[in-house]
């Protein structure tokens, strides 16, 4: 399942890619999906969906409202719908969303909240 | 559109700030703020913005630039691009209808010519940038002397060009032959 996903023919639509060999040290936000295959240190924020594809390595805090990890995340990630570490994955960091989900396979180091606080806000 | 593999796109609603490095060509629809180094291409669509200090191989702008561009092949600014900054680079392109202030730098040139050659290459750069509006109006009569490609188009400027420009536009014709 996590395999499917994987491949890169359901995100070829997707207006955002940063590949494989860039890095970038900074802020990333938008309000479109995000495909990272390369490292990206600092913060992103965004109002759609972030793919860390396998290649993708990040060193950041992530707001996003979807994020789907087959990469390795350093960093907390604050998701307002959904995180999922797939297959192979490696995240040190604290998530919280109201849904989250573990594949077999994956590793995860940190604190996991599923509370939903959406009356609050962020 | 299409994505292929090992190609990157910042999208429209995307805003990078801070810097970025990468060893593959690079497409900005969105904003990009902070450094940009790259060993490939660079291409700020029409939608893109780019505040930063650039380099790069070869750098196509057909949006917005702001900062300095440096290129070890080439420059180029399409008929849309419009940028402001200083470029270093072999190879500078800069269309009709293109928009750009700031300096140019192509790096050594003859000796025997370069002193002379090497100033006015600095100064034309602007004149489309200033042109343009006029060139909307109708007024074409700089930019056929300046580019030395468009004989016709006898329109009259709204404004006379200061002198300087006249001679530096000329003498950017002998550059281009060279």
């Amino acid at each position: 399942m996590a395999a499917i996903e994987k491949t890169s023919a359901p995100r070829s639509g997707a207006n955002t890619v940063i590949g494989s060999s860039i890095v970038i040290d900074g802020e990333i936000s938008g309000d479109e999906d995000l495909v990272i295959q390369g490292t990206v240190k600092g913060k992103i924020s965004l109002k759609e969906s972030l793919y860390v594809e396998s290649s993708g390595v990040i060193e950041a805090d992530i707001e996003t409202a979807n994020v789907e990890v087959s990469g390795q995340v350093t960093g907390n990630i604050a998701a307002t719908d959904k995180v999922e570490l797939k297959t192979d994955c490696k995240v040190v960091g604290d998530i919280r969303a109201p849904r989250i989900l573990i594949a077999d396979g994956a590793m995860f180091k940190g604190n996991v909240d599923m509370e939903v606080r959406e009356s609050k806000g962020k | 559109m299409a994505t292929l593999d090992g190609s990157t796109i910042i999208g429209e609603s995307i805003l990078i700030n801070g810097s970025l490095n990468g060893d593959e060509d690079l497409t900005v629809r969105g904003r990009v703020e902070g450094t940009l180094t790259l060993t490939k291409t660079l291409v700020v669509e029409q939608s893109g913005i780019v505040k930063a200090e650039v380099q790069v191989r070869n750098c196509v702008i057909a949006g917005v630039v702001v900062g300095n561009v440096t290129a070890t092949e080439s420059v180029e600014i399409t008929k849309e691009g419009r940028m402001v900054g200083d470029i270093g680079a072999p190879r500078v392109i800069i269309v009709d209808g293109a928009s750009f202030r700031g300096r140019i730098d192509m790096g050594e040139v003859d000796v025997g010519r370069g002193e002379r050659i090497g100033r006015p290459i600095a100064r034309p750069a602007p004149r489309p940038a200033l042109r343009a509006p006029a060139a909307a109006k109708g007024g074409k009569k700089e930019e056929a002397k300046g580019k030395a490609e468009e004989k016709a188009a006898p329109g009259k400027p709204p404004a006379p060009p200061p002198a300087v420009g006249m001679g530096a536009v000329k003498r950017k014709v002998v550059v281009r032959r060279k």
